[in-house]
Order: C-alpha cells, then structure tokens, then sequence
C-alpha cells in the first residue's frame, strides 16, 4: 500500500481526500446543527472544549507526522543519496533541453541499473518528466538555464517499455510539442 | 463627491451594483473600496471569458498560440486585479471602519491607477502582442521569446511595465496604505464602524500580511525595476547581468509570490475571525478563543515564508536535499496554523450557534475549500509526492482552489459590508443560488483538476487530447461555467439591490446593527 501511496500520484490524490472529506463532513454537520433561526443564549457546557482541542491538535499532529515519516524511503534525494552511497555501478544519461527538443545521450537502458540523469537546459525554464507506459508521472526535474550543476537524480526502472519523456515547465509556444521517448529494455537484452 | 465616486457612477453597468451612499458622511470609507470592488468585477468578466476560450480553442483545434495567450491573460487578470483587488478594497474599508481612519487621497488613488493601468498594458501586451509568458513568466522565458521570435521587444516592454505597476501597488502601495491607516493618523468618531484594535485577531491579520507583502517584494521590486530600466534603454542590459541570471530572478520571484498567497490567506482568515462573530446567534459576539486565533495567524506566517523553497524541489541538487526536505517540514507547519483556524471556527460556531445568511455561509464554504485546497498544497510539498506533482495540473488546480477560495471568502464578507456602503440590501434566494452553485462548482473544478493532475496531465499545456486527458478538460469546463453562473446570481442580485427602508418583509436581509 505505501508504495501505492508515495510511488503514484493517484496516491496523493487519496491522501488529499483522506484529510479532507472528514474535515468537511464534520464541518457541514457542526455548522447545519449549529444553525439557529432565533438567537438564543448558549446552553453549551464550557468544559470538554480544551481537551477538544488537544485531541485535535494531537490527531492532525500524528498524521502530519506519519504520512511524512512513512514517505521517506520514497524520495528521489534520499535513493539519489543512498545510491551514490552504495557504491554500486550507476550509469550516466546526460539530457539537454532546449526549445523545444531534447537530446538525450542515451535512450535505451536497462531494467534493475541504477541511472543518474542529469539535465542542463540552453536557454529557457525546461523540465523533464518520465512518464511510465501506463501515463503516470515516474519523476519530473526542473532545468533551469545559466547553473553551474545540472540538475540531476538517480532512478531505477523496474518495468520494460517505452517511457514518453515530457516538458511540464512552461517553456513557450511549442511546449505542448516538446517530448521524446526513452526505451527500457530487461536485462541482457 | 470624491474622484472615486464620481468615477463609480460613471461605469456602465456595473455601477449599479456599488452605489454608494453619500448621505451616511461615510463617502470616506465607502468610496475608493467600492470602486476598487466593482473595478475587480470587471475583471472578473474578462477572465471568465478566457477562462471560458481555454477548452473551446482545444476542443476546435484553433491556433495553440490562442490557448497560451488566453492562459497567461486569464490567470493574470484572476489574480492580481480580480482577487488582489477584491480584497484591497474590502480590506481597506474594513481598515477604514474599524479604525475611523479615512480612505481617500493620493494613496488608494494611486493604488487603484497602478493596479488597473499596469493590469490593462499586461493584458494588451498578452492579447495583442501574444506575450504568453504565463502567470509566473517562467523567466528567462519573456526575454528568450523576444530571440525566437515568439512575440516582439515591444509586447516584451509593455508587458513588464504593466507588471512593474501592479508590482508596486502590490509590494508598497497597498502595505503602506494599510500600514498607515493601522498606525497614523487620528482616529475620527464619525468614519467609526465598528471600534476595534490591531490586537483584535480580525485586525492582526491585515497588518502582518502588509508586512509580509513589503519585506518579501522588495527584492523581486529592485530585480524587476532594474530590467524594466535596462528594457528601456536606460542603463545597459550588461550592466544588470546579476538581474537577469534566472536563478536570481526566479527566486526573487518565488519568495514574494508565494508569500503573496500567504499573505492574502492572512488577510481572509483575519476577515472571518472578524465576521464570524458577528451572526452568532447568542449575540457575545467573541470568538472561542482571540488567544488560539492569533496563535493561528502568527504560525501561518512564520512557517510560510521559508516554505516557497518547495517550489523549487524538482532543482535537485541546485536545491540542496536539506533546503527541500526544509521546505517540506514547514509548509505541513503551515497545516497547523490552519488545524487552529479550523478549531477556532469550529468551536465558536459550537459554542455560540449561527444565524445563518447568504454571506456568511459563502465566509465558511469559503473556508471549506480553503482546507481542500491546503490539503493538495502540502500533499504537494513533500519531497516524494513532488517528483510526481510538480507542473502538472494539480499545481495549477492548487493555484485556482486557493484563489476561489479566498474571493469566496472575500464575497462573503461583502454581503456584510454592503448596507453599510450602500445603504442597499441584497435578496437572500439568490444568495444561497450564489453560494451554492459556487460552492458546487469550485470543489468539483479543484477536484478534478487534481485528479488530472495525478493522471499525469501537463499544466500550461495546449494539447489535452494527446494523452487522453480531454475527459478532465470537459469537467474543468462543465464546473467552471457552474462558478460563472453562480457569479452571474451575485451580480444580479447587486442589481437588483433594494434600499433598505424599501426592504420591507425579509427581515433577515435588513443590515445589522452599528457593529
């Protein structure tokens, strides 16, 4: 299930609806319930409100906390990190982006090997998103002209096919046409 | 009569629904934010039809050049004379009233001339002269589309001039405008509305957002006069090269723009805490707690404003990992000042009851959609979910959610000031026609647009149809027109506003009290 949650955008969607068709069902309710034609005096106890107050605060808390904590493991800093720390072979793609193609050093890899891409762009806001067969977005990287470093992280494949690469920063007239197509293949072949 | 007024009755059509009243002796208050309110109407009109262009340009396969340009005008006039505006003029009037400080003179002039002037060159510049630089301008993108020949030098000129003016109405006309009335100047008896103090959490608010607005936009101000200097042949473009490195002004840009937002959430949860208590229905008129609704504000805007680095967490390792996972920590801390907000308003409305009406009811749909809309800006801000999110359509649903958001909220609190400004009152059918078609509208477009957005839709993207995402770009349409015509039931029911000693038999709809 984590994997669904942080490796797929459909699963921040669920977590979006998670914190907030809760929060709106008990909101309308309060409010409907609380909704008076005529104005009368509070009859409300004034005791229970705090610790009211301290369950919600303790409830938003731990799932701030959790769903932070749990989605870790699943950030590209943190494989970039731990895959330059392995010490395990990792094989360099260098992308150039410019308006509006891309010219990528490598379009075919391999399923299960580590791959650094790193991107520059040449003239203007560029990005490059990889997007699995299925159209969900495996990982998007900002480009942006005049820096010293590319930008770049290291993803592993796990699935063969042809990933569409796509431009997703605003980059001019032709942006919607800006796209290539990298090939992973399995292994050995 | 003041300029403002004059110019008011001057403005066809919409003039009818801001009339203001010169017999209270509160032309002062009343005048230049009634102006600056119908004005943003206006605007609105405009970008409702390029909202509405956007998919039918798609959908009859038109130039894509069209899309680009109906984009960039559409989220420009939404958000800086639309939205921004709204709650300049409201904002002042409330400043005004409450703390018997007027609102005219050389300053809400020039605040409204900046405003409108520099909001009408940038939509010439974008609809005429095709500079489809899109909302943020995705610098070096303006400069670069002038040396590929996308749109001319001269669209490029006027662009960043009108820009210029809304920048410095934004950034130090509006702040100080309101930073003068909260702490100079003699209060007068006679402006007093409803007596309150800048400790009052309704007023707290309205000051700390200027100042944000101030400290974070000067940076881009000096970056973006610099260009605009050199645009205009002043100084050498060489000579501004740390100007125009796009790493400096994207930053400059981010830290202000984001800010921006927060600022002008700061700003409408301030005008709820102070409306709320005003339709109570045990008549205290207190919220649960001004401790627990300051607390909220003074989060808000603290962990906010290192939290725009998560716009820049797909720039990996030109963002170091630390500054990102940073970015992440404090924008999920900015959920806890909203976690506040929600159980200040809650508890108030628990403890006390409502009287329910069309304005406040808008204040809390408002609201409602204000947590949606948070909740898909931190979803979105955590480093793992980014990499998936970020320049896609959820982005851009994030962006519409928050700015409906707060023009509802803004709206609502309208319905309140209005008998005051106009001595007019509106019809409560269609103003729960109003609140409940936007209500329905706005939650359905934010919903969708994230889900486009987890499907892998591209924001700012002129082909729909090219990875089957044409399904989303109907629903964006068929709840898009859903808020218009809710819109329409508002602007309708200015219209046809009566004068209150003629609003016999809808007791609910007379004005209130002297707050």
């Amino acid at each position: 299930m984590l994997d669904f949650i942080y490796m797929n955008a459909w699963g921040a969607f669920a977590i979006t609806l998670f914190m907030f068709i809760p929060f709106f069902i008990v909101f309308l309710f309060m409010v409907r319930k609380r909704t008076v034609t005529k104005p009368t005096p509070s009859t409300v106890e004034q005791g229970g409100y705090a610790q009211a107050e301290w369950m919600w605060l303790g409830l938003v808390s731990v799932v701030f906390v959790g769903v932070n904590i749990a989605s870790i493991g699943y950030m590209p800093t943190v494989a970039t990190a731990n895959a330059v720390a392995s010490g395990q072979e990792i094989t360099d793609v260098s992308v150039t982006a410019q308006s509006w193609s891309y010219d990528i050093s490598d379009s075919k890899i391999e399923v299960g090997h580590p791959i650094r891409f790193s991107g520059k762009s040449t003239d203007t806001m560029h990005g490059f998103a990889i997007y699995h067969p299925d159209g969900h977005v495996l990982f998007t990287m900002m480009l942006m002209p005049g820096l010293a470093n590319p930008t770049s992280l290291i993803h592993t494949f796990t699935e063969p096919g042809t990933y569409t690469v796509r431009c997703l920063e605003y980059c001019g007239l032709s942006h919607h046409e800006m796209r290539d197509e990298i090939v992973v293949v399995a292994r050995n072949g | 009569m003041l300029t403002a007024t004059k110019i008011l009755q001057n403005v066809p059509i919409f003039n009818r629904m801001f009339p203001v009243d010169q017999s209270d002796g509160l032309e002062e208050v009343n005048s230049w934010p009634a102006l600056m309110i119908v004005t943003s109407f206006v605007w609105l009109f405009v970008a409702g039809l390029l909202g509405v262009a956007m998919p039918i340009i798609q959908v009859m396969g038109l130039d894509t050049e069209w899309f680009y340009r109906a984009l960039t005008a559409h989220a420009a006039a939404l958000s800086f004379p639309f939205a921004f505006q709204l709650m300049v003029g409201i904002s002042l009037h409330r400043a005004g009233g409450c703390l018997g400080k007027s609102v005219s003179g050389w300053l809400p002039a020039l605040n409204y001339i900046c405003m409108n002037l520099g909001a009408a060159l940038l939509a010439v510049a974008i609809l005429v002269g095709g500079l489809s630089v899109s909302l943020v301008l995705m610098f070096p993108l303006p400069v670069v589309g002038v040396a590929t020949g996308q749109w001319s030098m001269s669209a490029l000129i006027l662009g960043f001039t009108g820009i210029g003016l809304v920048l410095f109405t934004m950034i130090i006309w509006y702040p100080v405008n309101i930073l003068k009335i909260s702490f100079f100047g003699d209060s007068r008896e006679e402006l007093v509305l409803s007596a309150r103090t800048i400790n009052d959490p309704g007023m707290l608010g309205m000051v700390l957002a200027s100042l944000v607005l101030l400290i974070t936009g000067t940076p881009l101000l000096i970056v973006a006069t610099y260009v605009l200097v050199a645009l205009y042949g002043l100084i050498p473009l060489a000579a501004i090269a740390w100007a125009t490195e796009p790493v400096v002004f994207q930053f400059a840009f981010f830290v202000f723009a984001h800010n921006l937002m927060e600022a002008m959430a700061l700003m409408v949860i301030s005008g709820i805490y102070a409306t709320l208590p005003l339709y109570l229905s045990d008549g205290t008129r207190k919220l649960y707690s001004n401790t627990l609704a300051n607390l909220a504000l003074w989060i808000l805007l603290l962990t906010s404003f290192s939290s725009f680095l998560h716009h820049f967490i797909t720039l990996l390792p030109n963002l170091p990992a630390s500054l990102a996972y940073h970015a992440n920590i404090m924008s999920w801390a900015t959920g806890i000042g909203s976690a506040l907000s929600i159980f200040t308003i809650l508890a108030t409305i628990w403890k006390h009851g409502v009287r329910m009406n069309p304005g406040l009811l808008a204040c809390l749909m408002g609201f409602t959609l204000y947590i949606l809309d948070g909740a898909s800006a931190v979803v979105t801000s955590n480093v793992a979910w980014s990499f998936h999110l970020h320049g896609t359509m959820w982005q851009s649903g994030h962006t519409m959610t928050v700015l409906v958001a707060m023009s509802f909220m803004w709206l609502g609190v309208i319905y309140h000031h209005y008998p005051v400004m106009t001595g007019r009152v509106l019809d409560d059918k269609l103003g729960y026609w109003f609140v409940g078609l936007v209500s329905v509208g706005s939650i359905g477009a934010a919903l969708v647009m994230l889900a486009g957005g987890a499907a892998g839709m591209p924001r700012r993207f002129a082909d729909w149809a090219q990875g089957d995402w044409m399904i989303y770009g109907d629903f964006i349409q068929l709840f898009g027109a859903m808020i218009g015509i809710g819109m329409l039931a508002l602007a309708i029911n200015l219209m046809k506003s009566r004068q209150i000693d003629q609003a016999s038999g809808h007791p609910a709809s007379a004005p209130e009290p002297a707050e």
